[in-house]
């Protein structure tokens, strides 16, 4: 079933990408067309097939010593510097919990 | 003396190391190349004289100690700017991400400076690599050197431009559906996607973190080899934990004989739908000079690969949505202002920053991974995966390589081609194995007789077994250079004078870059 202007709205609101003017109804197109081009690869849902999540096989976690890596943490002036704002030792933001005005 | 476009790394790291010019000298030159030619190239989004000049000064001071010299001391290369390197911005070719400082460098950078190469700029990409021209880069496209009116291929579209204009030697590229392959046969150089796991992905900006992978290019596979050698020649990288331990003998493998291997031909590949003419020519002669060369053809059926497309464009778009969800306005990247609550902040940051093709792959992800769809696609695709590795795992229980073509056509115009899905089709040959996880290499074969533009071939090799590609390129490109007119009238035989490799593109070769 194609997807709707609503369905591509939620898919915006879950993906926190605010889409405008025309967006909307372009991006319902190029994903209904997206969408069609994946259908070859329903007939792959088969029972007895493991899926393959990543390519290497036998990778297990790597695992160090639990103590600062002082060489690599960035400082604080580093950490902070490409954030679009900043105050003191902290990124600011504007209200979590606020309604929107 | 020489301009640099005619020297290969290999040929610049030995100069230098024989005194007959200095690793200044040469950054100089390769400076000078940017200068003359990317006004018309576009190949840079950022050029970076002085990291280049004091590297080149620290190699130069090096052999005054009378220190061994590392293996490509003073070798200018071009980094995706999806690579952070202390020093420089990492842009990603986006908006988001315009005035972002790379607070660290990423591990195959630093190989690449710990080998003795000189970092001369970061090239431009598809916007966070998502594309097959470059042409989605938020600041400018980049032209082909070949015809300029063409795209280079991308998404790493910048640093296979880079290596075809003669600007530098050597380049870094990110292949996730073919990002290295892809631009590499469109501008007529080497380009491989080693096997996943080989080269660390620290500090490379992630797009799909089970398909991607960081490679080099170059003119000759001399040079692609030297490259992986010092990408990885360090060892496991404990940053990144797909990082594997690769020998470093890819230099051995120049040259070596492949008498008595064999090669596998898939016929499907070569009948497929949209594949020119001339590629398939150039493809088919790339088979019998390898049956030339003393290797055995044989026919391979990989029956599951016609799934891998839709296959990749769920796994691709769902890791991206995953990854690039990093990106909201906080830590780093665009943020809106103004905004009262951080949901709109997020949001309107994330609309602004990014552009179209960039929200189009995050918005199919978000779909694709959002509840009741998940199960439908998601599982489907990472099945088609689990099938598709079997078949090539079974073709190499017959064959030691596969041969085939790395892109359906050479070089389209900028804008030829408007519809997003149709763009994905060009990856028809390069997206099977990043869903494989085995590594290829694309080999230029000369230009194609119709479109005057570079036409190549892609050897594919088992997972970890990337040393194979050398020696099959290598045999690729010694046919090469032994067909007269291989490179069009643009390039004349006598001056090649049977040398291998790729050459410079006509229109730029000897433009700005004279070693004094």
């Amino acid at each position: 079933m194609a997807l709707s202007e609503d369905d591509v709205r939620g898919i915006a609101d879950y993906a926190r990408i605010a889409l405008e003017g025309d967006e909307l109804t372009e991006m319902c197109a190029y994903l209904n067309d997206a969408v069609a081009m994946l259908e070859p690869v329903l007939a792959y849902n088969l029972p007895d097939i493991d899926p393959t999540f990543h390519p290497i096989g036998s990778l297990s976690n790597v695992m160090r010593d639990d103590i600062p890596d002082t060489g690599r943490a960035l400082g604080i002036e580093a950490a902070l510097g490409n954030a679009g704002s900043a105050r003191d030792r902290s990124f600011r933001v504007p209200s979590i919990l606020g309604e929107e005005e | 003396m020489a301009a640099i476009d005619t020297l290969s790394a290999a040929q610049i790291a030995a100069g230098i190391a024989a005194g007959e010019y200095s690793a200044v000298e040469v950054a100089q030159a390769a400076l000078a190349a940017v200068d003359a030619r990317d006004p018309q190239i576009q190949a840079f989004l950022q050029v970076t004289p002085e990291l280049a000049l004091a590297a080149a000064k620290r190699v130069d001071a090096a052999r005054a100690a009378g220190e061994p010299l590392p293996p490509l001391a003073g070798v200018p290369f071009a980094i995706k700017d999806n690579m952070n390197l202390a020093g420089t911005r990492t842009t990603c070719a986006s908006r988001m991400l315009e005035t972002y400082e790379s607070p660290y460098t990423a591990t195959c950078v630093q190989r690449m400076l710990d080998a003795g190469c000189v970092p001369v700029g970061k090239a431009n990409m598809d916007e966070f690599a998502f594309g097959s021209s470059t042409d989605t880069s938020a600041f400018h496209p980049t032209n082909n050197p070949w015809n300029t009116a063409c795209v280079p291929g991308g998404s790493s579209g910048g640093s296979a431009a880079s290596v075809a204009a003669g600007m530098t030697p050597i380049a870094l590229g990110s292949d996730t559906g073919g990002s290295i392959r892809q631009p590499a046969a469109f501008c007529g150089v080497v380009g491989m996607k080693p096997t996943y796991g080989a080269v660390s992905r620290y500090g490379v900006v992630a797009f799909g973190s089970s398909l991607d992978q960081v490679g080099p290019f170059g003119r000759t596979v001399e040079d692609v080899a030297l490259a992986m050698d010092a990408l990885v020649a360090g060892g496991s990288d404990p940053f990144d934990s797909t990082a594997q331990e690769v020998p470093a003998v890819f230099a051995e493998h120049v040259g070596a004989s492949i008498a008595g291997k064999r090669v596998g031909i898939i016929p499907a590949f070569m009948e497929a739908e949209g594949l020119t003419a001339e590629v398939r020519r150039a493809v088919e002669e790339a088979a019998r000079a390898l049956e030339a060369a003393g290797a055995e053809l044989v026919d391979v059926d990989l029956p599951h690969l016609d799934a891998a497309i839709a296959a990749y464009y769920v796994i691709g778009p769902a890791e991206a949505f995953s990854n690039l969800a990093r990106f909201d306005g906080v830590r780093y990247g665009y943020q809106e202002p103004g905004c009262t609550t951080l949901a709109a902040q997020s949001s309107l940051s994330r609309a602004h920053g990014f552009g179209a093709e960039a929200k189009r792959r995050q918005m199919l992800g978000a779909y694709l991974l959002s509840s009741g769809i998940y199960d439908k696609y998601y599982y489907a695709a990472q099945k088609a995966r689990t099938l598709i590795t079997e078949d090539y795992a079974r073709a190499y229980e017959q064959v030691d390589v596969i041969l085939m073509p790395a892109a359906p056509r050479t070089a389209f115009k900028h804008g030829e081609i408007s519809d997003p899905t149709q763009m994905y089709l060009s990856d028809m040959y390069t997206i099977s194995i990043n869903i494989a996880g085995n590594g290829g290499m694309t080999v230029p074969l000369g230009v194609g007789e119709e479109s005057g533009l570079p036409v190549a071939a892609q050897l594919v090799a088992p997972a970890f077994k990337d040393e194979r590609l050398i020696a099959f390129g290598s045999a690729l490109e010694r046919a090469v250079a032994a067909t007269p007119g291989a490179w069009g009238a643009g390039v004349a035989d006598a001056e090649r004078g049977g040398r291998l490799g790729a050459p410079c593109a006509p229109a730029f070769a000897g433009k700005g870059g004279e070693l004094a």
